[in-house]
């Protein structure tokens, strides 16, 4: 008997540990996203010409006399050698770093101003060096704020769009499902036909027709549209198959017999019942959103400077990577993008799992379940 | 079958229809051409007028479209806009090109999908069923984006550089080598998605009766596994190759700029970058007929390998 509960326990656990797991990540993603400008120590978009590409600031404890300080700090650089972005740096004075230092203003969750930053340089004045986590780019601005400030942008793409795409799937599917008939064969050939379609191909075409300096607001709305156009079809079909299994049930045949007008079946009794798998599937295409909206600013149709993305970031790097030696600087937006699409499979797979419970559950009590939150009346 | 292919092929041209009508729609409405691209200023007013009326893009829309459509119905693309040569000579070797690195993605996840699946179909709970598990999270997580910087970033040291590196020669033979690295990377999330299904179908296949009477007359192992369950297995497998090849020109896009391989995806993002319109349509349309092309014979093929579909 024992032996049976810690295994049933422990299963459970590994089901709750990829959900637990991918929504810590989500988590922190929403918490940098909103909170870029005070995490960052520099404005995503300040310039400077004293270190254009220059590779991460060293952060030191022990200084060139080889004497150990309490604070953290950096030298300044200066640009030896152009061709290979080699910078020195000046050993004769030091700059110590502080936690919450003064700097540049922005507004706190776009309600109201504040200039602390979680880090910086203390007392930095213009001629004060900047402290370059993961180095600058060829402006001078520092890659770790623009990263930071990319989150907010890449999480407002893909989920909005995803949440839209998906939305807009489920009316259709359960449409389709629900009436049966002319309307099903019609709506699932075209969704059919929609989910063949090279989707990037289309959305560049659609770009294209456009012209390049289009004001981004505008940009971003057409985006939207279109992968909105484009990605309903996966949603619709599961929402409609979704529909005509638990159409079969029995307390959906209770609840018409009792006469239950056609909205509330479905709101109550089929939508309830499929959340699960929906929202599965949802998470599922979610990252085929985000990386389409990637891939778009990367090839440089998506969000235009100074704004940043997380694929608008990835634009400089080329087949030089490796000779210039900071790789990981340069490539910190891919890895930002793996881990957040990670943490969304996780939290699919954890749903995932938690499905297949029920099912199980289901399945080995000798009456099918009842809509969980009805009770089994309409 | 036929009736299959003829509805399909009606099918086909109507989507092609709709869509570039929705892109000659699009013009319509947002303006602007290939020759407003040319952002250079010292093109007067006058030449540009000129220009206009050479390519004949001063002529109403309903005219344009009516025009391409008849030309494209006789198998003429048009022009490139901007490079001035036949629309169907830019796209023939790029298209060959994509078509290669998409068998090629194909195979590889095939490949893999059938041994690692059945290795741990086999043997559930073993190393190989977890190396699978993992496989699985991290190629369908990990973006092909960054997969191919990743590699781009890898043998740009390396002598390999030069062997299946980038290239900008547009002479690069269609069955070249250097395929292979872009072939792997676009292979990813097919492989996580494959060798998932392939793992299900073929741990399920196992259990049924007809695998238990097979070993009970004595079937060698191998054979219970090649002919009694890769044929349940490879059915969903082929719908699923069928369904995923619209991702895969889409992920060439990506894979072929970052990786060099001078294909269809490429092609279209310089379309893009130039906004040669009539390129950009001959393209579009391609990639697009292409893909249901694809999804015709993998139907087919579905048919083929159960015969109870047909």
């Amino acid at each position: 008997m024992e032996n049976r509960s810690w295994r049933r326990r422990l299963r459970k656990l590994h089901g709750r540990g990829s959900l637990m797991a991918g929504a810590s990540v989500i988590a922190l993603f929403c918490l940098v996203a909103l909170f870029a400008e005070p995490f960052a120590p520099y404005a995503y978009s300040s310039q400077s010409s004293l270190e254009p590409m220059a590779p991460p600031t060293p952060i030191r404890f022990r200084d060139a006399q080889g004497r150990w300080r309490a604070r953290p700090f950096i030298y300044a650089r200066r640009l030896v050698d152009p061709s290979t972005q080699r910078y020195e740096e000046i050993t004769d004075r030091a700059y110590p770093l502080e936690l919450f230092t003064r700097g540049s203003s922005y507004e706190l969750l776009w309600l109201f101003q504040a200039n602390l930053h979680l880090f910086g340089v203390r007392a930095a004045g213009a001629e004060a060096p900047r402290v370059h986590l993961l180095g600058a780019d060829k402006f001078g601005r520092d890659r770790f704020s623009r990263l930071l400030i990319a989150t907010r942008y890449s999480l407002l793409m893909g989920p909005i769009a995803a949440v839209i795409a998906s939305a807009l799937g489920v009316l259709i599917g359960v449409i389709a499902g629900y009436k049966g008939g002319g309307i099903d064969i019609v709506l699932m050939r075209a969704a059919d036909v929609v989910m063949a379609l090279p989707a990037l191909v289309l959305i560049l075409a659609v770009r294209a027709t456009f012209p390049p300096g289009l004001p981004p607001d505008v940009a971003v709305k057409l985006a939207l549209t279109v992968f909105i156009f484009l990605g309903w079809a996966e949603m619709a079909r599961l929402a409609r198959g979704l529909t005509k299994e638990l159409y079969q049930r029995k307390y959906v045949e209770a609840a018409v017999s009792l006469g239950c007008s056609p909205a509330r079946l479905i709101v109550r009794h089929i939508l309830l019942n499929a959340a699960l798998p929906l929202t599965t599937q949802a998470l599922l295409i979610l990252p085929i959103f985000l990386l389409a909206e990637t891939a778009l600013s990367f090839l440089g149709v998506g969000l235009q400077e100074p704004e940043a993305s997380w694929g608008s970031l990835l634009t400089a790097v080329d087949s030089n990577l490796f000779k210039r030696g900071h790789v990981f600087a340069e490539l910190s937006p891919a890895l930002a993008i793996t881990l957040f699409v990670l943490g969304v499979r996780l939290i699919a797979d954890g749903l995932e799992k938690k499905k297949r419970e029920r099912e199980e559950r289901e399945v080995s009590s000798s009456y099918p379940l009842t809509s969980p939150r009805t009770g089994g009346s309409s | 079958m036929l009736r299959l292919i003829f509805s399909r092929l009606l099918q086909g041209v109507f989507v092609l229809l709709i869509i570039s009508l929705l892109i000659f729609a699009l013009l319509a409405a947002a303006g602007g051409d290939a020759v407003s691209a040319l952002d250079n200023s010292r093109i007067s007013e006058e030449t540009r007028k000129t220009l206009r009326r050479i390519d004949g893009l001063d002529r109403p829309l309903r005219e344009r479209y009516w025009n391409w459509v008849t030309e494209a119905a006789r198998g003429n693309l048009g022009h490139s806009l901007v490079l001035h040569v036949p629309v169907w000579r830019l796209i023939r070797l790029p298209l060959l090109r994509t078509g290669v690195l998409a068998a090629a993605a194909l195979s590889i996840a095939w490949l893999v999908a059938l041994t690692l699946g059945i290795a741990a179909a086999r043997r559930a709970g073993s190393w190989i069923d977890r190396l699978c598990s993992v496989i699985i999270l991290l190629a369908a997580s990990t973006p092909r984006l960054v997969l191919a910087l990743l590699a781009l970033a890898l043998i740009a040291s390396t002598p390999l550089f030069n062997v299946v590196g980038p290239t900008t020669d547009s002479a690069t033979e269609v069955w070249s080598i250097r395929v292979i690295p872009s072939a792997i990377i676009l292979s990813a999330p097919l492989v996580a998605l494959f060798l998932a299904q392939t793992r299900a179908a073929i741990r399920e296949a196992l259990d049924e009766e007809f695998v238990r009477a097979a070993r009970a007359k004595g079937v060698p192992e191998w054979a219970v596994l090649l002919r009694h369950t890769l044929r349940p297995a490879a059915g969903p497998l082929i719908t699923t190759s069928g369904f995923s090849l619209g991702g895969v020109m889409s992920g060439s896009v990506v894979v072929e700029k970052v990786m060099g391989w001078p294909g269809l995806g490429q092609l279209t993002v310089s379309a893009v970058e130039t906004r040669d319109i009539p390129l950009l349509l001959g393209v579009t349309l391609v990639a697009s007929a292409a893909v249901m092309a694809g999804n015709l014979v993998a139907d087919i093929l579905q048919r083929l390998n159960n015969p109870r579909l047909r």
